[in-house]
Parts: structure tokens; sequence; C-alpha cells
């Protein structure tokens, strides 16, 4: 019988925990697709998958950064790296949108999950336009969607710690361990805010929303599954293919 | 290479304006040649009747064309910077490159669309294709440009651990989503229904229902970036602008240390405060659409 280093099998776990951060952090961030692009759902007017990848990317950037700058840091730091350029990301994207459907389209924000805000208590069923299913990005769904690219930033900040560890022992892909570490957390954060986008049918408002609890235990397991095969697949990468 | 503060402060100010001219100018692109959400009105309008000059493109989703269109970019600078050729030149060639890249498929795409359209009777008007196609261009070398010299900045003078392609498709993707998610919203939920009143909020019995006469004659693809390039294009460029800032500013300041990450949440803490802010603004300015129950009760 061929003994597993416990190594790799922590990797391959810390992978597949990554996964599925990134999977229920996609359940936070409140994208309302097409409907929202014209103000008929609440949320932001994109889709799940490239809203969830455009934030989760630029955490890449930043917890790559301080990973290069300083290769000491902790592995919370990293994370912490990462948190914090996906949480900048969407925060910018998510004020900016406001400005948009404020002064821009000129509609008061509302969710059409809830009567009243949870985190402000201001009602929304009355700002709610007619025909509409909510519009705007409410403080309830703001919040949301920031601890959601929190997750989502961690997520990826720890398969490239993880990655880049491993890559660099490497005799074959060593000296690229950077970007082979960089383009695998890539692919793991595509895989895992694509499954969730199944689940939530392309529109979720956050936490608040119904449709949180009912879909998240499933995309969370479907996702933890799918990335352990994800990690066995990129600690096979390192060792090359003979 | 070593930086001192002020030149790394002078670094990062000038990766901030150039991700805002890129924001500002990806979201004007897919006005003008729409693509994305609100593109699904324009698709939509023929089958409801409503026969229309406005280009038709939608490439993929935002993040993927313009994700594809910097790494196109960011690949041909790389080799020429191989070969030795001056940084800013060599940013050029690879921007214009992946710029007529995006023409071939801005184009295939539209011929495509209104070709699967056949049978509600919408016209390929060429001349639309003539002149919309090199403003899409245009648009697409600017923003291409702009990423490419971010990568390039990134990777040549503060050193990061990615290559110049791999960070152009990274920022081609973010600018994308912010583009898709900020910009987009004034072109789909204002100005394709700008003879609706200005705050009703949209009816989805309305969709496919789109504008087609512009400020003269018909509408077309340059009258929506016109009117684009008002508010939306802007609030884009903000976005991430702000995006390519913020992520970075606290590292250059404080280090890579905890205090770094602790001002990064601060920054996003006041954004909080600033979104509720224009919540109530907004709700003040426009107030509720229906009347609370013991309103009604009290009048009666």
């Amino acid at each position: 019988m061929v003994a597993i280093d416990p190594t790799i099998i922590t990797n391959i776990l810390l992978i597949a925990i990554s996964g599925t951060l990134i999977c229920i952090a996609v359940h936070f961030i409140p994208v309302g697709g097409a409907p929202a692009a014209m103000a008929q759902a609440t949320g932001i007017g994109t889709g799940t998958v490239e809203l969830a990848a455009g934030s989760g990317l630029v955490g890449l950037i930043t917890a790559s950064y301080m990973y290069a700058n300083e290769p000491t840091a902790s592995m919370v730091l990293v994370l912490a790296a990462g948190a914090m350029g996906s949480m900048v990301m969407l925060a910018s994207t998510m004020f900016a949108g406001s400005l948009i459907y404020a002064f821009g389209v000129g509609v008061p924000f509302a969710s059409a999950q809830i009567k009243k805000d949870p985190i402000t208590g201001t009602r929304q069923d009355i700002y709610m336009s007619k025909g509409t299913q909510g519009q705007g990005l409410p403080t309830v769904c703001f919040v949301s969607g920031i601890i959601g690219a929190a997750l989502g930033g961690a997520g990826g900040g720890l398969i490239y710690y993880v990655l880049v560890k491993l890559y660099s022992q490497s005799v074959l892909i060593g000296p690229s361990a950077a970007a082979v570490a960089g383009v695998f957390t890539m692919g793991v954060f595509y895989v895992n805010a694509v499954i969730p986008s199944y689940g939530v049918g392309g529109t979720i408002e956050g936490f608040h929303d119904p449709k949180f609890r009912r879909v998240l235990p499933k995309d969370a397991f479907t996702s933890f599954v799918v990335s352990m095969i994800c990690g066995v697949v990129a600690v096979m990468i390192g060792g090359g293919l003979i | 290479m070593v930086l001192d503060l002020t030149m790394s402060m002078a670094i990062l100010a000038l990766m901030g304006a150039l991700a805002t001219i890129a924001g500002c100018l990806e979201d004007l692109e897919s006005d003008v040649g729409s693509q994305s959400n609100p593109n699904s009105q324009v698709q939509l309008a023929p089958q409801m009747g409503f026969l229309h000059r406005i280009y038709n493109k939608a490439i993929s989703g935002e993040p993927i064309s313009n994700g594809l269109s910097a790494v196109t970019g960011g690949t041909v600078t790389a080799v020429l910077l191989s070969a030795k050729f001056y940084p800013l030149t060599a940013i050029v060639i690879g921007a214009l490159i992946a710029a007529f890249i995006y023409g071939i498929y801005a184009t295939t795409s539209y011929a495509g669309r209104v070709a699967s359209q056949t049978r509600f009777k919408q016209p390929l008007y060429m001349d639309i294709m003539r002149y919309t196609t090199p403003s899409i261009i245009a648009h697409n070398f600017i923003v291409n440009f702009c990423l490419v010299a971010i990568a390039y900045i990134q990777y040549e003078i503060l050193g990061y651990p990615f290559t110049i392609p791999f960070l152009a498709l990274i920022w081609g993707i973010s600018v994308g989503a912010i583009g898709s998610s900020v910009g987009d919203v004034h072109y789909g939920a204002e100005r394709e229904f700008q003879n609706r009143e200005f705050g009703c909020g949209l009816n989805t019995a309305l969709s496919g229902r789109i504008v087609r006469k512009a400020e003269s004659g018909l509408r077309n693809s340059i009258d929506n970036v016109w009117f684009c390039a008002k508010f939306g294009g802007p609030a884009t460029g903000i976005g991430l602008g702000l995006t390519v800032f913020f992520s970075s500013w606290p590292t250059t300041l404080f280090g890579y240390t905890w205090n770094a990450i602790g001002v990064g949440v601060l920054i996003v803490a006041v954004m909080v405060v600033l979104n509720r802010l224009v919540e109530i603004n907004v709700k003040n300015a426009y107030g509720p659409y229906k009347e609370e129950k013991n309103e009604k009760e009290v009048k009666a």
C-alpha cells in the first residue's frame, strides 16, 4: 500500500475549503443579473460568476503581492490581504452603481425579499416600484456583498498561498510557481462561481434572501467535492505527468 | 525596483488615473456597441415589433470579452518587449492589435445576431456597421492601452509576481465586471427607456419596448454613447479607479502589515456609510411609490 504524505492531504483539503469559501461568498453577493441592469431587481446589474470572479481576482492580485513582498507573512495575513482587495473592489463597484441608481435612474433603493432592512430598519416594500422585484442596493445588500467579497478574496488567497508554496518546491514548475498558482486559482475561482449560479438561479439579494438558506448547504457541499477534485489535480500538476 | 514613498504614490496615482480612463472607456465601448445585460432589450425589441438602428454586438459577457482583449494586448506587448521594443511602442502596438481583433468579433457578432432575427424583419444596416465599428475599435484600443499599461507598471516597476498578460487578463475581467455592474445600468435602465417618466421604475412588462427616436432623427448607438458619456461612463471610471487606487494605497503607505489591512477595512466601512447616505438622500428626494396604509386610513 502506498503511503500518502499528510501534507498532500492537508493541501487538498485546504483547496477544498477555499473553494467552498468562494462558493459561500457568491451567495452573499447581491446580484440581480439582467433585470437589475434595467432597475427591475435588487442588486448589482450583472451575473454572479462575472462579479464574484472580478472581485475575487482583485483579491488574488493583492494577496499575491503581499506574499511576494512578505514571504514570511502568516497565512492569515495573506488571506486578509486577499479579502481586503476583494472588499475594496466590490465596495467601489456597489457604491458607483448606487450613484447610477440614485442620480442616473432616479429610483429609491428597495429590497423585494424583506419588509424592513434588518440593519437600518428602513421600510422596503413602500419604495418598491410596480412590476419590479425591487431596485438599487439597500444597506443590507451592500453589507452582505462586502461579507461575500471578504470570503471570496480570502478563499482565493488561501488557494494561492497553498499552491505557490507547493509549486515553488517543484523541480518542473518551480521557477514559474507564482504564475501557475495564479492561473490555477483563477480556474478554481470560476468553477466555484459557476456552481452556485445554478442554485441561486441568476439572482440573489444576499444573506437575508430566503433563497440563501435554501440553496447554500447543497451548493457548499457540491463545491467542497468539486474543489477537492481540483485540489487533487493541483497537487498532481506539481509533480508533472510522469 | 525599490521606490521611495513619493515615487510609489506617484506611480499609484498614475495607475489610478489609467484605471479611471479604462473604466470610463470600457463602459462607453459597451454602450456604443451595445453589450452585456442592456443588450437583451436591444435583442428583444424586434421580437416585440420594435425595429431599430442600434448596433447589437454582445460578443460575450463584458468581463470575458474585455479579458480576452486585454490578454491579447498584454501577450503582444510581452512578445514585443522581449524583442527589445521601447515599452510605450510595445504597449501601443499590443493594444492596437487587440482592438482590431475585437473589431472583428464585433462585426461578426453584429452580423450574426441580426441574421438570426430575419424572421422579425430586423434589417442589418451597413451604414451603422461602417461608422460604429471604428468607434468600438477606438474605445477598445484606449481600454487595452490603459490596462496593459497598468499591467506593465505592476510587473516591471512594482514587481508583482504575475506576468503582464495575466495581470492584463485580471484587470480586463475586473473592468468588464465593473462596467457591467455600474455604467450599464445608466444605459439599460435610463437611456433605453428614456420616454418613461424619470424615476418611475421600469415595469417588466415594458421589456423590449426601447426608445428608437433620437434627439434628432432615428436613434443609433452613437446617440447612446453621447448620453452615457455624461454619467454612466465616468461613474464606471470612478469604480475602477477607486478599486485600483484603494486596493494598493494601504500597503503602499503602511507596508505589508495588519495596519494596512485595517486601513483597507476602514475604507470599505466609509463606503458603506456613503452608500447609506446616498440611500437616505434618494429616498427623501423621490419618496415612496406606495403610500403607507396608515396614511391612507388617515386620509379616508
